[in-house]
């Protein structure tokens, strides 16, 4: 991974360069995800429920999922579980970003990572930095 | 040696676990009273009368917190020009100017908000979050950017688009206004914070008394009341308030006997007092509650124990005098076990001195222990609820440290009845000793036991004379 340059203090990452998909329904969360992530030079996409962000996943295979866990219809620790049941997307890194302290039914998910909300730039940066570096399924604490 | 008191900051052991999810006030005493600081990423209202310390307050904490990872934003809006803000900060000691500018960024939204209206600040805002990332945002003030809005369906509105955005993203934010405890209930952005403090001022004489008071604070084991601070120009002192120890109930009572210094006295109190028990000395002036205060202090002093005697009205060239003439000499040792501290009762604040006399308890181990007098306590302490809950955690604390304290107290006459504080204290303390004068010249002295918890006493009146080794009980 290259680190090419730093835009508003946020390094960006363009050899992990991709589509990150997130399930998110608050405004502000989502305003701010998107800014920070395309800073940091990804291409972002929304899904506003968990049944869209599965089919989103399916259909586009993004780089990397976001999802809370308070989100409508499917929530976000079934939503991990049944993209990791998924042959064609199990593969892709999930980080469950909830306002919850759910670390331990994340894990049990299958997420690759877990943070806690509020969102903290370069902590959510440094989780998708690790996650790219690792290319790993093995779940990875937030430092 | 004598020494002149001064406030010192009490120091405060801390939990590293306990202050993982907290952000330090950069006042140790501030943390203490917030149960460890603030929460972080919480909205915290900061809130008093101009010129209370609200921006002191606030400006401490964000350079003690300025770092490199992530900037502090001081946010000026209607209140002061931002040159007046910068221009005062700088006399300050917790000011460094390699962090101005870099580590704490100061800017004035005032002309924005003053254009645009209130529903600027929004935006504003997001924008400094997108550009700067601050973990520490500071809106001095806030309540002034209510004053350009007259609606209060819009003032709601404002205040949940920014709690909403101060909520989504990472920082610590302390809203900043000249409220008052009515507009606890008038302003929508009391509902939604997570700390409110209020740093309040009021004139007492031709000074000033400050104080600082949690009213609210998540997920904190915070201190209530009032807590006195002085402004100096290293930011704050604050002097939390005294309160009686957790578990008072707790301690062993003593066997042991202290020897009030005055060998016939013992012989009255069945042979002493308990280690650990509270003695009031009450009498008129010049009826001898120095000199027995002196002998008890001194007695410990050369019997190794460390003693302390706070006195607030003989200086110190006065004081050893006193000791001079009563004919003690004190080896090196012994004098290095005896803190002899004066305070200006003109300058005295009860809190500040309640600090520094348990700073240096706890520094020396003190044993031993003489106030005299509590009337100069009492004047200095504007509240008589306040000064009786100082006085009754004051007995406590003694009582669970194993101190041996004497009281002095100054009474109008030779008599307690009747004298407030005095019959408060005589509730309180475990032993009650009356000194009283007369006679035409006032040259006849007697004693009397009128209370001892715990022991048998001498109920007999007995006549004392002062001499030049010390006061005596004659047959």
């Amino acid at each position: 991974m290259q680190v090419h340059e730093s835009v508003g203090g946020i390094d960006r990452l363009d050899a992990f360069a991709g589509t990150i998909l997130i399930a998110e329904r608050d405004r502000n969360v989502r305003e701010l995800e998107q800014h920070f992530l395309e800073s940091a030079g990804f291409l972002v996409e929304f899904a506003d429920d968990g049944p869209a962000a599965l089919i989103q996943a399916r259909r586009g295979f993004p780089r990397l999922i976001i999802t809370e866990i308070l989100i409508p219809k499917l929530d976000g620790l079934q939503l991990c579980r049944e993209l990791k049941l998924d042959a064609t997307t199990r593969d892709i890194p999930v980080i469950v970003f909830s306002v919850l302290a759910a670390e331990t039914r994340a894990k049990e998910a299958g997420a690759n990572a877990f943070l806690r909300k509020p969102l903290v730039p370069s902590v959510l940066l440094g989780t998708i930095r690790r996650l790219a570096m690792l290319e790993a399924h093995s779940f990875t604490e937030p430092q | 040696m004598i020494t002149i008191a001064a406030p010192d900051r009490r120091k405060i052991s801390r939990s590293a676990d306990y202050m993982a999810d907290r952000m330090t006030s950069g006042n140790t005493e501030a943390d203490y009273i917030l149960g460890g600081g603030f929460p972080l990423n919480s909205i915290n209202i900061i809130m008093g009368h101009p010129g209370s310390g609200k921006t002191i307050f606030a400006e401490q904490l964000m350079f003690h917190n300025a770092a490199d990872d992530r900037p502090v934003l001081y946010l000026t809006t209607l209140s002061e020009p931002l040159a007046k803000v910068v221009r005062y900060l700088q006399g300050f000691s917790f000011y460094d100017e390699n962090k101005f500018g870099s580590q704490v960024i100061y800017e004035d939204v005032g002309e924005q908000l003053a254009t645009d209206g209130p529903t600027a600040l929004v935006p504003l805002l997001r924008e400094a979050i997108r550009s700067r990332s601050p973990k520490i945002i500071v809106i001095d003030s806030f309540k002034a950017v209510h004053d350009l809005e007259s609606d209060g369906g819009n003032r709601r509105r404002m205040v949940y688009e920014l709690t909403s955005l101060l909520t989504a993203y990472g920082t610590t934010a302390f809203l900043l206004g000249e409220y008052t405890e009515d507009d606890i209930l008038r302003y929508p952005e009391f509902a939604v914070a997570d700390g409110i403090v209020e740093m309040s001022r009021r004139r007492l004489g031709n000074r000033d008394e400050r104080y600082f008071r949690v009213y609210k604070l998540r997920g904190s084991r915070y201190l209530e009341g009032a807590h006195a601070f002085r402004i100096t120009s290293s930011g704050l002192d604050i002097y939390p308030r005294l309160v009686s120890p957790a578990l008072p109930e707790g301690y062993e009572p003593a066997t042991e006997r202290v020897s009030i210094g005055v060998p016939d006295l013992d012989k009255m109190l069945d042979g002493g007092l308990w280690k650990g028990t509270t003695t009031l000395l009450a009498g008129p002036s010049g009826a001898g509650k120095t000199t027995i205060g002196l002998q008890f202090a001194l007695d410990g002093a050369r019997k190794g124990v460390p003693s302390l005697y706070m006195n607030f009205q003989e200086n110190p060239s006065q004081l050893t005098r006193t000791i001079r003439n009563l004919g003690v000499d004190l080896d090196d040792e012994a004098k290095a076990r005896l803190d002899l501290v004066y305070a200006s009762p003109v300058e005295l604040q009860i809190d500040s001195i309640i600090v520094d006399m348990f700073r240096r308890i706890e520094e020396n181990g003190v044993r031993r222990l003489v106030i005299d007098a509590l009337g100069d306590l009492a004047s200095a302490a504007t509240d008589p609820q306040r000064l009786h809950d100082y006085l009754y955690a004051l007995v406590q604390h003694f009582a669970a440290r194993g101190i041996t304290s004497i009281l002095n107290v100054e009474t109008t006459g030779n008599t307690i009845a009747g004298e407030t504080m005095q019959n408060a204290m005589s509730y309180l303390s475990d032993n009650v000793l009356l000194l009283t004068v007369d006679g035409e010249q006032r040259t006849r002295r007697a004693v009397r036991v009128l209370k001892t918890r715990g022991s048998a006493h001498d109920l007999r009146v007995r006549e004392v004379e002062i001499r030049p080794t010390g006061l005596v009980v004659l047959e």
